[in-house]
């Protein structure tokens, strides 16, 4: 009995001690690669810099669902093109679109691009509308080379655009034709001849940035909906790191303390409930990593520590009960037994009622709310099991090894 | 120790926060409240790294020669971590240019300036967070309320729910008193929800303990008064050592972290605080008190009249 009980503590120590390891290092082997737990885990924004914003859409226009799924697309499209594929674009309440755009250097720029409606159209001088944008099949960027290298986008319409184009600059030859961006004349050139091949060029761009982004937009399409942006929040990325490295380190200390606080006053239990502790905390990093969708903010770390007192406190609920029971005489095994069963309902009710706060604002939050909530709920339902399961198996083994002395089992 | 710490003088326990809260009140109502942020009133909150001492009188010159109005201007920190906050009604998408304007003329007299953050929040937003913060809050003790009152009964619920009530007045009022360290925004909202999902556990605990001792023979005869100042003893231990233990996290996170977090973390320790208050003094207190004067029988006779009806028709 007593050899067996310490092999199992020491063999659970090797696998919580690997189990770290393996989360800190990762471990390639052949082609599987399973990376550091901590580049497995996503950051928010707050925590890694970046941009997010938030605009609202008229939601009382008819087909508002599909029109506000066409903008999320077009403004992924856009970004993508912009470089940044780690953006994301999601709908939020009723009316609103929310974009978060981590590694941003120029937040405004990325801003105006993402939100900006990019209709394009050829107007008549009566300001009727010839063509718009979407007849567009191909627009680049180059230069002029006939114009002292102008920055301009070359353009390519489609079979139906060109056919129309093509009568339209037949029949008006000398008139104007202007072509607009968003209301904006970018430039009105006059119509020399027919243009049949369904090609021809935009000028009118101070840069050949602008050209791109111009020719960018007009690509990825006009957006359906008039929308305004009614909250952004900028976060440089040093105060992102900044943020993350301190709470990092409070993390740990604050760990150690508890650890060592736990040995202070349980002795023996305490050792079972940090080793409980270790698996807790790794539990909680491989959930994070694991389950989809999860970020870690700012909140969310808050949510985190709390979850570690809670699994603290699940333990301590079975070591005072522990403890009473071994002062009203019964033996170490006994008490053990009796100290987990009279513990067992208040564990779970604590827990559950914390279980059903996190659910709800799971639910009904937004933002940094949700992301709080579901860390919350990994950290209490992983603190659950621990002082249900680990714990009463360790705190078991640790009866099993035959320390007699009271003293070490509480004070 | 007397023999009725807990217990012995509820008024007492009950009068230390009805004088915060009141004094917090007048304060409020005196146009001294909580300092509600950006996240709340709206506007823009712009943050800039000064990296040394600067004189507020340039950073007024220079929002006036960028057609910047209406601007309030903070400084935090000291020596390399000097920080510049100027928080004004727009400094949004669309004054992109002044801000670029302020930012040169900023530059110019302190060199080492560097942007940090730039927040902007329309009117309604706020309207929209504190709605709907109301409204999880609201859910969440319903929920809990229909939870303890089964688990338990329904004197329980509501005494919990009391006390909860009580940690969420606690934490309004000291961000009242400490309104010139911190302003409210989202991370008050996520802090009260935290305590909310927290301190029902540390009461959960009591009760069960005054559940289990309710039913035990040795208390068999004995007021509710005495079973709540025992079960309150019993458990005391265990409420100390696990508040000691999450506040450690805590504190230490405050002593490190940068400002956001401490935004964050003060409302939560005072909470926590107030939370071992409202769950040791009151809340068994108070299920004591009602569970005498049987105030909710008429409801509870309801739901055992409809009870022992469908048993009579099954």
């Amino acid at each position: 009995m007593k050899t067996r009980s310490l092999v199992t503590l020491l063999v659970t120590l090797l696998l919580i001690v690997l189990v770290g390891a393996l989360a800190v290092n990762g471990l390639t082997v052949g082609k599987y690669i399973v990376k550091p737990v901590g580049s497995a885990i996503k950051l928010g924004l707050d925590l890694r810099g970046g941009i997010y914003a938030v605009y609202k859409g008229d939601s009382s226009v008819e087909d508002f669902e599909t029109l506000r799924n066409a903008t999320i697309t077009i403004m992924i499209n856009r970004l993508t093109a912009q470089g940044y594929t780690e953006a994301t674009v999601t709908p939020q309440g009723s009316d609103r679109i929310r974009i978060e755009i981590p590694d941003v250097e120029d937040p405004n720029e990325i801003l105006s691009i993402v939100g900006t409606p990019a209709h394009l159209t050829f107007e008549d001088p009566d300001g009727n509308v010839i063509l718009e944008g979407k007849s567009i099949k191909k627009a680049s960027p180059a230069y002029d080379t006939e114009n002292g290298n102008a920055p301009i986008i070359a353009f390519e319409l489609d079979d139906e655009g060109a056919k129309i184009f093509g009568d339209y600059t037949g029949a008006h030859i000398g008139e104007v034709l202007s072509i607009m961006l968003d209301g904006k004349t970018l430039t009105a050139p006059k119509i020399n001849s027919a243009i049949t091949g369904g090609s021809g060029i935009i000028t009118g761009f101070s840069s050949i940035e602008e050209a791109q982004t111009t020719a960018n937009l007009i690509l990825s399409g006009a957006l359906p909906l008039d929308i305004t942006l009614i909250e952004s929040n900028v976060v440089s990325p040093t105060l992102g790191i900044g943020a993350l490295e301190s709470s990092l380190l409070a993390g740990i200390i604050g760990v150690i303390l508890i650890m060592l606080f736990m040995i202070a006053v349980y002795r023996v239990p305490g050792v079972v409930a940090d080793l409980a502790l270790c698996i807790y905390i790794l539990v909680v990093f491989y959930a994070l990593a694991l389950v989809p969708g999860v970020q870690l903010t700012l909140p969310g770390i808050a949510g985190i520590l709390l979850g570690i007192g809670m699994a603290v406190d699940g333990n301590v609920i079975i070591f005072e009960r522990f403890r009473e029971e071994l002062k009203g005489g019964r033996s170490i095994e006994s008490a053990c037994q009796r100290g987990y069963k009279n513990a067992l309902s208040s564990i779970i009710d604590s827990n559950v009622t914390t279980i059903i706060a996190a659910i709800v604002l799971m639910y009904f939050g937004t933002g940094s709310v949700k992301g709080f909530a579901v860390t919350l709920f990994i950290g209490v339902l992983a603190s659950m099991i621990s002082s249900v399961f680990i714990t009463r198996f360790l705190l078991r083994q640790a009866a099993g090894l035959g320390i007699k002395n009271t003293k070490l089992w509480a004070r | 120790m007397e023999k009725q710490f807990f217990t012995k003088n509820f008024r007492l326990h009950l009068l230390i926060p009805a004088v915060i809260v009141a004094v917090a009140l007048v304060l409020s109502l005196c146009g001294l409240g909580i300092n509600a942020g950006v996240d709340f009133t709206g506007g823009s909150m712009l943050t800039y790294k000064v990296g040394e001492d600067f004189d507020v009188k340039d950073v007024e010159t220079a929002l006036k020669d960028a057609g910047i109005a209406d601007a309030q201007i903070a400084k935090t920190g000291s020596g390399e971590d000097t920080q510049l906050e100027i928080r004004a009604k727009d400094l949004g998408d669309a004054s992109e240019d002044r801000r670029m304007a302020l930012e040169e003329k900023l530059k110019a007299k302190y060199a080492n300036l560097d942007f940090v953050t730039l927040e902007t929040v329309g009117a309604t937003v706020g309207r929209d967070l504190i709605g709907n913060a109301i409204k999880s809050c609201l859910i969440v003790f319903v929920c809990l309320l229909i939870y303890i009152a089964i688990r338990f009964d329904l004197y329980s619920g509501v005494a919990a729910l009391a006390a909860l009530l009580h940690d969420i007045l606690i934490m309004c009022s000291m961000m009242v008193f400490a309104r010139a360290f911190y302003q409210a925004n989202t991370s008050f909202i996520a802090a009260l929800l935290t305590i909310i999902g927290y301190s029902i556990n540390n009461t959960i605990i009591i009760f069960d303990r005054i559940r289990e001792n309710s039913r035990l023979l040795t208390y068999k005869g004995d007021t509710h008064k005495i079973i709540v100042e025992a079960s309150v003893r019993q458990t005391l231990s265990r409420t100390i050592n696990t508040t000691i233990t999450t506040l450690i996290t805590l504190v230490v996170l405050y002593i490190l972290g940068v400002d956001s977090i401490r935004e964050f973390v003060f409302p939560l320790i005072v909470g926590m605080i107030a939370g071992v208050y409202s769950s040791v003094m009151l809340s068994g207190q108070i299920w004591a008190v009602w569970k005498d004067r049987q105030i909710f029988a008429p409801l509870e006779n309801l739901f055992k009249g409809r009870k022992s009806s469908k048993k009579a028709k099954a």
